[in-house]
């Protein structure tokens, strides 16, 4: 028997199938719709992870106050600029920098505080976060980029360079460069505004650290709520890690590392545990849509052996006018791939409309907000045909076995 | 390979033009009983159909002389068939040492009451089974030795089958039904198609090619069932009580329409039933009962005369 002979053949037992075959496509529809659906949102969100990243300054080491050993690993810590994200008594000061200050790897060293401040603009009032930084060096440390003005500069003092989102969201008219915004009753002046950024970073306000203390409630002059550290080179950053925690340990009098009170976190590290997090989200949610596909696979070998006992005087039949034990187990192969990819075909569907769904839930700054790709889809298909295949063997199998007579025999 | 021979040698023996105009007969036939108004244009529209074994390759007509009325030796021969059925502990023996001859050309009649064995006979005649004890010999080739495949070709080559409850497949409408045993030799689709339309127009059906079996009424089922047992143009045609789920007048048609294949085709005919109607179609019949051979009648069709065969059974 030719191939188009058993496609047809197939086809033909599908188009004819009952309502209860059709419902258990519906596992594979979900199946295949869930796997897609998750691995293409994952696909987006490492893109858009890895983009983030390649534009990130790996060079950063972040000292902070206060130390958890859990938080260490898989959180990094307080990002920098943050601030005040651990409870703790414990405060980095000018000696920590003095401290540090002179290590050869090191290329720059500032500190810098943060706090959440009042800020009026055409009489209305937003809470934002403020981040004073050291003028001097932070246009060298931070990757961040203007989209008009400029970044602080040495002499500045009341002025601010404000993130995107402040500039055209937080307020209802748009703040430009020059103008002028209140915080804490003080009038600074914007110099320049950030490229957006994603990730929270948009709706912050840059500004000179000495200008930032006075502004900012609770900051005090030489106690900063971090210490960035940038090194020479990529590849100091491990080993500068480590020397600048022994250095603070002696320096602040530690002896125990159970009693260290500050952290030091490299962006490297952060940047590699997040793409870990993320692959191994992705992971985690693949392998729960691989187990409702295995349940779609279950159902069709179900509805499978239900027709192949339905059939069973029909393949009788066959067998009678001369169809070989070959020709039926393909006739119910082909059918049961077919079921498959009609399933894929309807779950790549599904799949696209939950993959843009979970990205619009949770916005195109956490993903790359692209659709399903090509290829995914076509693995989708073929993963689905494979399903079909493989729930479809041992039901042809019994059926391409079944002994002319008894089959015939068979009410 | 031996069964291939088997199958030459019967796939040989058929003329053509012989099996044409016989079925245009048939066609004729049809349209008579059925009082239908294209009865003169049947006949002509038969005449410019393509010929029926146009493109088929397995038909050698070098051997047609070699094979054809070989009256000695047996087309199916049953030496000592025994059949038993597993029940639990016991054992029931459905045939208890069968023997028979069939010989080509042949309109038997196997005739029992129900449970004689009947059917169970028909599956060994049919390769649909193999006995338990004893040979059967298709050919002078023993079944039992032949695997599954090579009795899948016998099958669907040599033996058209004609079940009491049609086994149309409900899922194929009336052409794809006639279309199906074709497409299990591969046959080109184009002749297939054309040797299908010409099947369905000589048991009438014309009209109803794209009727799926549920739309049928059983007569034009049975005669779908005629139709596909015919595709293959196969030497041997097997029933297994044919007209049990019809009326007398559609059972007539039926078995008038067999008897026309046997008598202008050659076609070895076999029917199992219970029906003493059927005799009279017949050239010999078997009396079975409780799976023994009873007697073997020989007969001359038509006529109410009958001539025992005292040396079997
Ligand atoms: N698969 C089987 N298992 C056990 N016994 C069987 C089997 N098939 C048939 N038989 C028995 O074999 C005997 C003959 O059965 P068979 O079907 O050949 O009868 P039959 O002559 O065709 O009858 P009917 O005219 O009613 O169709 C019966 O007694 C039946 O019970
Ligand atoms: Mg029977």
């Amino acid at each position: 028997m030719r191939n188009s002979t058993y496609l047809k053949m197939g086809l033909n037992m599908l188009v004819h199938s009952k309502l209860r075959s059709w419902l258990t496509i519906i596992g594979i529809v979900i199946g295949v719709g869930s796997v897609i659906g998750i691995v293409s949102l994952g696909d987006a969100m490492e893109a858009n992870v890895q983009s983030k990243l390649a534009e990130m300054d790996l060079t950063n080491i972040v000292i902070s106050p206060g130390y958890t050993k859990a938080s260490s690993n898989l959180h990094g810590g307080p990002p920098p600029g943050m601030g005040g994200g651990s409870s703790t008594d414990s405060e980095l000061t000018d000696d920590d920098i003095d401290a540090l200050q002179g290590m050869d790897s090191i290329q720059y060293i500032a500190g810098s505080i943060s706090g959440r401040e009042e800020v009026k603009y055409a009489g209305e009032t937003a809470t934002l976060s403020i981040t004073g930084v050291d003028p001097q060096v932070w246009k060298y440390m931070t990757s961040l980029k203007t989209q008009s003005g400029r970044l602080l500069e040495p002499a500045d003092r009341y002025v601010a360079v404000i993130g995107s989102s402040v500039a055209s969201e937080t307020y209802d008219q748009d703040i430009g460069v020059n103008q002028v915004i209140t915080i804490n009753n003080k009038s600074v002046r914007v110099v320049g505004v950030l490229e957006e950024e994603g990730m929270g970073d948009d709706s912050k306000i840059y500004m000179p650290i000495d200008g930032a203390v006075e502004l900012i409630e609770d900051a005090k002059e030489d106690v900063y709520d971090s210490i960035t550290v940038k090194a020479k080179s990529e590849d100091l950053i491990d080993e500068l890690t480590e020397d600048i925690e022994k250095k603070l340990m002696v320096s602040r009098h530690i002896v125990q590392e159970d009693d260290k009170d500050f952290s030091v976190i490299a962006s490297k590290s952060m940047a590699e545990s997040v793409t870990e997090m993320m692959s191994s989200m992705t992971l985690f949610l693949g392998a729960i849509a691989a187990v409702s596909l295995l349940v779609g696979a279950v159902g069709i070998a179900n509805t499978m052996f239900t027709s192949v006992l339905e059939k069973t005087k029909e393949i009788g039949t066959m067998k009678a006018i001369g169809a070989k034990n070959r020709d039926i187990l393909m006739i119910f192969l082909f059918n049961s791939a077919m079921v498959g990819l009609v399933g894929g075909i309807l779950g790549v569907i599904l799949g696209s409309f939950v993959s843009s769904g979970l990205q619009a839930m949770m916005g195109s700054d956490m993903t790359g907000g692209g659709g399903v790709r090509f290829t995914l889809m076509l693995e989708g298909l073929a993963l689905a045909v494979l399903i079909g295949v493989i729930s479809g063997v041992v039901p042809a199998y019994r059926a391409s076995k079944l002994k002319p007579v008894d089959a015939l025999r068979y009410e | 390979m031996t069964f291939t021979e088997i199958i030459n040698s019967f796939k040989t023996k058929l003329n053509p033009s012989k099996f044409m105009y016989s079925l245009e007969k048939e066609a004729i036939f049809y349209s008579e009983s059925e009082n239908s108004t294209e009865e003169n244009n049947s006949g002509e529209n038969l005449k410019s159909n393509p010929s029926f074994n146009s493109g088929d390759n397995s038909v050698n007509n070098s051997n047609a002389e070699k094979i054809s009325r070989n009256k000695e030796v047996p087309l199916i021969k049953l030496t000592n068939v025994w059949k038993l059925y597993q029940m639990g502990e016991v054992e029931f023996a459905a045939l208890k040492g069968i023997n028979l001859e069939i010989y080509e050309g042949e309109f038997l009649v196997i005739l029992g009451p129900s449970g004689s064995g009947k059917s169970t006979m028909m599956n060994l005649l049919g390769c649909l089974d193999i006995p338990s004890k004893g040979t059967v010999y298709l050919n002078s080739k023993d079944i039992s030795k032949l695997d599954e495949s090579e009795l899948a070709i016998i099958r669907g080559q040599m033996i058209g089958f004609i079940f009491q409850s049609f086994n149309l497949l409900p899922t194929l409408n009336t052409e794809e039904n006639v279309l199906l045993p074709l497409e299990f030799q591969e046959e080109d689709r184009q002749i297939a198609r054309q040797k299908a339309s010409y099947l369905l127009e000589i048991v009438g059906l014309s009209e109803k090619k794209k009727n799926l079996p549920s739309q049928l009424s059983g007569g034009q089922r049975q005669r779908v069932a005629i139709a596909r047992s015919l595709a293959v143009n196969p030497p041997i045609i097997l029933a297994d009580e044919p007209t049990g789920n019809l009326d007398s007048k559609t059972g007539d048609y039926i078995l008038d329409f067999l008897d026309g294949l046997n008598k202008r085709e050659g076609k070895t005919i076999i029917i199992v039933t219970h029906d003493l109607e059927l005799i009279k179609y017949a050239t010999r019949v078997v009396y079975i009962r409780d799976g023994e051979i009873e007697k073997i009648e020989a007969r001359t069709k038509d006529e109410p005369g009958t001539e025992n065969e005292p040396n079997l059974n």
